[in-house]
């Protein structure tokens, strides 16, 4: 468990930095997502199943997914092609691929120990904080439930698409426009 | 474990306010129709916030402790989003923008700046005021066919988040060290260590002076300041100002009171440091915009410098005259802010000085309740402003912080200049025929008049709300 | 068997922390400085995590919950923040985009 430990923490780091090093914004992407989930090994070895799942399912998997979705209706345009290019570059996946493998043998080898063995003095069970969660802390969670609701509130109006207004009109011609770009080279191609 | 919450009205009916509005969006869009909501929601939670006096103080939990104090920074934070609302309502009547959003936000936003002044506990530090900081963001850039205000929304976030972050991290590592979150506990657990002056006590302090430093926009954390006041609309300017720093200001009270944050020699000189740093450069700053809400943005910063000097001097005193100032900064700024709100047209907001040439001479009422308003904000006898920072420099007095007084007076000299400066301008004859400023609206010049009035009776008769101040404030 | 140290649960949260920072500061394009953020709101939620396995307690695990709240609100307006600017300028570089004068 402490050498999982290490090794994750190992991970994340290097995962981490090559986050912050990355000039596509992609590629950056996916070593975050290792990170993350180096994050959740790391929380398993510190005795906290129920976050380490949740780093998984929330972080890794929707917050994650949001910044991807951005991604793809930014279409960048001329970059987009470059970045295709290096894209298929092999060497932009070895790096996140290593990294998972390391995580997945990690986590393999640990199911392999059983849960019950795990080390942890101080295991902090999911019941544990979801007790905590609904009578001490029910308040923060009613809280938090009114700052979900302000980004909600806040997500909608601000990326709302206008119409019938100048600004909006022209940006979506431009990006009709560059949506049928491709098209046209291909079909100058066939 | 049961929990009593008979206390915790007013914020229930904020949060049920604004699920309210956001059902009346979805059902049909009336703009008049959300901000009655929103006030009348208002109205009943001030009412609310009178009503709970009996029951006072109750904890509610572990996270949240209603007391005098908590009332009092409610009352003010309620009132502050009523007049808000009026002038967003003004505001945005003249703009091509879905509005009933704006309400929604808006009374999130109160609701986290309630929970704050009445937090007690990490969980609903950071929860009130991520909730602040959430819905801010979305007040900021609330026009998004304005360039200035996306990116004044864009920096805000960035640097708020970034400010929660270091907050989060100090936070965490108290807990690491301490074992508790709760404020109670952890003054306990602090005076029971022997030494408090290891490395991981100071940096968590320092790291969480960081994230509340930023809120309040203090000297080597005001640089968001002057764009984000400039980007956003003039009555979230006015909220910006006012209710997100009383509360923040709060909370740092209560704070500071609760675990004794006065122990802290090391702690007490960077405050000092970054008061002196704020009032200066505030200030000098100011001198040099030809913005009128930049040199309020700038003034802004050296306001909470003086608040400060008195956070500084600690004590029952401090905390008298930091409440008192609060109210008579946050009367001054929503005024202030509102009259830019109040004669800027449809699309470009009037805030260059050149704009404010010949004001009086067109619109003679808003230019006599701004220049109020200025000589409040300035400290002029007669107005709040000179009774606020009069117990201001007292309590300084009072502690012997003779260097932090003499800059204070420095810094008002300075200040005096660039508020007299607006007032020139104003009172200035234009030479070339002025460009047509808008109706203004009948609530919102009531409201400013209300607003200049009560700024004169404060001046002149200090006394009552000193005594309210004095009931309330002081059961911290 | 070992434990881990606390101190070394709280050492990897501060690098991590600082990786945070520097990508803040180094990075211009609007949306790598919200990963960046993403990364020091992270590390707080680990540090938070490994204090609460030091006492024991489920309410460092409670106050990751809030954080991951957070960080998903932050990061949805952020993003339709991101979008607008972009439409508006065809261009994420958080220096270009600058109207207002500092």
């Amino acid at each position: 468990m402490v050498t999982a430990f290490y090794i994750a923490s190992a991970v994340a780091i290097a995962a981490t930095i090559m986050v912050i090093t990355r000039t596509q914004a992609v590629h950056a992407l996916l070593y975050l997502i290792v990170s993350l989930l180096s994050v959740a090994v790391i929380f398993f070895c510190l005795g906290a199943p129920f976050v380490a799942v949740l780093e998984i399912i929330i972080y890794a998997g929707a917050i994650m997914v949001l910044f991807v979705f951005v991604m793809m209706l930014l279409n960048l345009g001329p970059e987009s092609a470059q970045q295709e290019r290096q894209w298929l570059n092999p060497r932009m996946y070895i790096g996140p691929a290593v990294l998972s493998l390391v995580l997945l043998i990690e986590l393999v080898y640990m199911i392999n120990q059983g849960l019950a063995t795990v080390y942890s003095p101080t295991v902090v069970a999911p019941r544990e904080v979801g007790i905590s969660l609904f009578t001490t802390y029910v308040l923060g969670v009613e809280l938090a439930g009114m700052l979900l609701l302000a980004g909600l509130v806040g997500a909608f109006h601000l990326g709302r698409r206008r119409e019938r207004r100048e600004h909006g009109t022209d940006t979506t011609t431009q990006a009709a426009d560059t949506e049928s770009s491709p098209n046209v080279t291909v079909g100058e191609d066939s | 474990m049961d929990i009593e919450y008979q206390a915790l009205w007013p914020v229930i009916i904020v949060a049920i306010t604004s699920i309210v509005v956001l059902l009346q969006a979805a059902i049909t869009r009336r703009h008049a129709v959300a901000l009655g909501l929103t006030i009348v929601g208002l109205i009943a939670a001030f009412i609310a916030v009178i009503g709970v006096g009996p029951l006072l103080p109750q904890s509610v939990g572990v996270l949240l402790v209603m007391d005098g104090f908590a009332q009092f920074f409610m009352g003010l934070i309620i009132a502050a989003a009523i007049v808000t609302a009026v002038l967003g309502y003004a505001y945005l009547r003249r703009r091509n923008e879905q509005r009933e959003e704006f309400y929604i936000v808006l009374l999130l936003a109160t609701l986290g700046s309630m929970v704050l002044t009445a937090a007690s506990h990490f969980v609903t530090f950071f929860l009130g005021l991520e909730i602040l900081s959430v819905s801010l963001y979305v007040m900021i850039a609330y026009l998004t066919e304005e360039l200035a205000a996306l990116e004044a929304g864009v920096k805000y976030l960035i640097l708020a988040a970034a400010s929660s972050a270091f907050l989060l991290f100090g936070m965490a590592l108290i807990y690491a060290e301490f074992g508790t979150m709760q404020f109670g506990p952890l003054a306990d657990a602090l005076a029971a260590a022997e030494d408090l002056s290891t490395p991981i006590v100071l940096v968590a302090t320092a790291l969480m002076l960081v994230g509340i430093g930023f809120k309040l926009a203090i000297v080597p954390f005001h640089v968001w300041t002057p764009d984000v006041y400039t980007g956003a609309p003039a009555p979230v300017t006015a909220f910006v100002a006012s209710v997100s720093k009383s509360a923040v200001f709060a909370l740092l009270l209560r704070y500071f009171f609760v675990t004794d944050g006065y122990q802290f020699d090391t702690v007490m000189i960077a405050l000092a440091v970054i008061a002196i740093a704020s009032m200066l450069i505030g200030n000098i700053l100011a001198l040099i915009q030809e913005n009128v809400k930049r040199i309020l943005a700038y003034s802004s910063i050296a306001h909470l410098g003086y608040m400060l000097v008195a956070f500084i001097a600690g004590g029952d005193r401090a905390l008298e005259a930091v409440a008192y100032y609060l109210i008579v900064y946050s009367l001054a700024v929503l005024g202030s802010f509102g009259i830019i709100s109040l004669i800027s047209p449809e699309g470009r907001e009037r805030m260059s000085l050149e704009d404010f040439r010949g004001l009086f001479w067109q619109r003679p009422r808003l230019a006599i309740i701004f220049t109020i308003l200025l000589l409040s904000l300035a400290g002029i006898p007669v107005t709040a402003g000179f009774v606020g920072k009069f117990y201001l420099v007292l309590a300084g007095v009072a502690a012997a912080h003779w260097v932090l007084v003499v800059v204070l007076a420095i810094a008002s000299l300075i200040g005096i200049y660039y508020y007299f400066r607006i007032m020139a301008v104003m009172y200035a004859r234009r030479d070339t025929p002025a460009a047509s400023t808008p109706t203004v609206s009948l609530s919102g010049a009531t409201l400013l008049g209300l607003l200049a009035a009560a700024t004169i009776y404060l001046g002149v008769y200090p006394d009552q709300l000193l005594l309210l101040i004095r009931r309330l404030v002081l059961t911290l | 068997m070992a434990a881990i140290p606390l101190e070394h649960g709280l050492l990897l949260a501060g690098i991590l922390f600082s990786l945070g920072v520097i990508g803040l500061l180094v990075r211009r394009n609007v949306i790598f400085i919200l990963m960046s953020l993403e990364i020091m709101l992270n590390a707080a939620g680990l540090a938070f995590v490994a204090a609460g396995a030091r006492w024991g307690q489920a309410d460092g695990q409670v106050m990751f919950v809030f954080i991951l709240a957070m960080a998903a609100a932050e990061v949805a307006i952020g993003l339709a923040l991101v979008l607008q600017i972009y439409k508006r300028l065809q261009t994420l570089d958080i220096d270009l985009a600058s109207l207002l004068k500092g």
